[in-house]
């Protein structure tokens, strides 16, 4: 278990806050926030580079807050991978054993183990420089793994990576992970990551977490409008929200609606493009929710069609080609749009709130 | 444009190669080759080489640690720092040696170095507290830019896999730093070898004692003694022109100036 309690620094411009994370033996945890968001700050913190100004870092029940990066059993690979450009492929891989004094012969055995694992036993005697970026990828992780360190910390690791590799090196990661059992925190600012990978994801804004949860909870149920517009939740609706028996009665651009919900006041209401359902007349069923709008834009996305909608306020949904095509839509036309109460999460907004603009 | 800016190209290198073989092919080779013989010249030749190792050698030692700490720390007063310790290089060598002579003759912590075995003035020792002055703050500037060049990230990724401080140094940074390391030094010892204001003004020029290549040059010529001079300037042209090989062979990538 790896704590992090109440941890804040300033370093320059970045800045960590009051930061309290608990990750669990053996979870990928992924922290995601925009650039200067404190992330990396954060990870150089655990990892012992930097010393917290308050709050404490407990790795199985014991305090490493001062202890020395050498002496914490947590390795890092950062973005740009940082291999040494004067040491072969082996000699990088090696270098911490050699830190530790192990016998030349361990030190080939486990860089040959390592290479294995990662497929990059062919590369062992060459230099870095003369690698891909995905190669330089592996070759960070055999220099970190071969540690066998408690946690890892990665630092954006596919940013630089083209999306195959970057598909490959994911599960690569999942495998790493089921066979060493190692605790992996990652940072990024690509959420692609953080559905296939993650266990548990945090928010990041500012220097604080501002969410912590499943991938799928978080993004169903953002805990501010920040964290809605950064997960790019598709629609996200401005309005006003009152009582009405069960439900959150909301007024936006001259229309109401219904959520699921017991926030009243401003209100940014957010509703997955995938949960609602267009059609030509109004469609009866057990869907609170049925607005009629106008059509302004198809966008096709893959395999999918987005259809953006003016139901008073601009509303996005998700088509397959076929049904926006057996629809017959076009711009202008007429149409009804159908979603659940429950798929509407009601965010309150407070004057206070910074808003998020990328 | 083109054809302009090559004549000129065409134009200075002829002036300079011109006058540089004039001189080295002024004395006929054996005169030239009998002129090495002679012990004045061959003295010149030794305190030369020793003077201009020691004092590389020194600068080394000093610039590695004030060159990191400027690259990698903030601390206050560093920009008064790092312009006093550049200062030295558009300083004409002349005024760091008539500095150095005061400090070494007319203040007390001057004489009592002196008294403590440290005697300066006048004296071979002279001769390389004169080439460190002026040398050093070229072995730190480019120390300092090969140091600032390297990702701090290194050092912490070396952190994270066992290494104290100094070992991060030892074994990532330094070794990083190496190019910037040997033309540091190969450019220290070419101009420790061509001293010769500072040299003067602290060391004097006291034939077969405080002689380097460069006084041998300047007593030579004042004596009339032309030959002699033009040998003491050819070898230090061929130094030159070896350290020069040197560094353009060792790297493409630093800026030596």
């Amino acid at each position: 278990m790896l704590s992090i309690e109440s941890l804040s620094i300033q370093l320059g411009e970045f800045s960590v806050q009051e930061v309290c994370l608990e990750i669990p033996d053996g979870e990928y945890f992924i922290i995601i926030g925009p650039t200067g968001a404190g992330k990396t700050v954060l990870l150089e913190t655990i990892a012992g580079i930097y010393r917290p100004e308050t709050g404490r870092i407990v790795l199985d029940g014991k305090d490493i807050t001062r202890l020395e990066p050498r002496d914490r059993n947590i390795g890092m690979v950062y973005q740009d991978y940082m291999l040494f450009p004067h040491l072969t492929v082996a000699g990088n891989i090696a270098f911490g054993l050699r830190q530790r004094l192990v016998s030349e012969r361990r030190q080939e055995d486990a860089v040959q183990e390592m290479g294995q694992l990662l497929g990059i036993a062919h590369l062992l005697d060459r230099y870095p420089i003369t690698l891909s970026g995905g190669e330089q990828q592996r070759v960070a992780l055999a220099r970190a793994l071969v540690l066998k360190p408690r946690v890892l910390l990665l630092d954006e690791p596919m940013s630089a990576l083209d999306s195959q590799t970057r598909e490959r090196i994911s599960r690569e990661l999942i495998a790493i992970r089921k066979a060493t059992g190692t605790t992996i925190v990652q940072i990024t600012h690509h959420f692609e990551e953080v559905h296939t990978l993650a266990d548990r994801i945090a928010i990041m804004q500012d220097g604080n977490v501002v969410q912590v949860g499943e991938p799928s909870e978080v993004f169903l149920h953002p805990a501010n409008t920040f964290a809605a517009e950064f997960l790019c939740i598709g629609n996200m609706i401005r309005g006003v929200s009152s009582r009405l028996g069960r439900l959150a009665r909301i007024e936006a651009g001259g229309q109401v609606f219904y959520a699921a919900s017991e926030v009243t006041g401003s209100v940014v209401a957010t509703l997955h493009p995938e949960d609602v359902i267009i059609s030509s007349e109004p469609f009866i069923s057990s869907a609170r929710n049925c607005l009629e709008g106008t059509v302004t834009g198809i966008v096709p996305v893959g395999s999918v069609v987005r259809i953006v909608l003016d139901v008073g306020f601009p509303l996005t949904a998700l088509l397959t080609r076929e049904s926006c095509h057996d629809l017959t839509l076009g711009p202008g036309r007429k149409v009804y749009a159908t979603f659940k109460a429950s798929a509407v999460h009601v965010i309150p907004v407070t004057a206070q709130e910074p808003e998020y603009r990328d | 444009m083109r054809r302009l800016s090559l004549a000129f190209t065409l134009f200075v290198f002829a002036i300079i190669s011109v006058t540089l073989a004039v001189l080295i092919l002024y004395s006929p080779p054996d005169i030239l080759l009998g002129s090495l013989a002679n012990p004045e010249i061959q003295f010149a030749i030794g305190l030369s080489i020793v003077t201009s190792v020691a004092s590389t050698l020194i600068c080394i030692i000093v610039a590695v640690p004030v060159a990191y700490a400027l690259a990698r720390y903030t601390f206050p007063g560093k920009q008064v720092a790092t312009l006093v310790l550049t200062l030295p290089l558009t300083l004409p060598p002349l005024v760091a040696g008539i500095a150095l002579l005061l400090f070494f003759g007319t203040t007390p912590w001057g004489r009592a170095l002196e008294s403590a075995g440290f005697a300066v003035i006048f004296t071979p020792l002279g001769i390389v507290v004169a080439q460190v002055f002026v040398n050093l703050p070229f072995m730190v500037r480019i120390l300092r830019s090969a140091f600032a060049s390297i990702n701090p990230r290194f050092e912490h990724v070396a952190k994270t896999l066992g290494c104290t401080e100094a070992g991060a140094f030892f074994q990532v940074t330094l070794p990083m730093a190496r190019h910037g390391l040997l033309a540091g030094t190969v450019v220290t010892w070419s101009k420790a070898m061509g001293e010769f204001g500072a040299v003067l003004m602290l060391a004097g020029a006291t034939t077969m004692k405080t002689e380097t290549l460069p006084i041998a040059l300047y007593l030579n010529i004042s004596t009339g003694d032309v030959d002699l001079a033009v040998a003491a300037a050819t070898i230090l042209i061929f130094i030159s022109l070896a350290a020069l090989c040197c560094v353009e062979y060792l790297d493409r990538d630093v800026n030596v100036f």
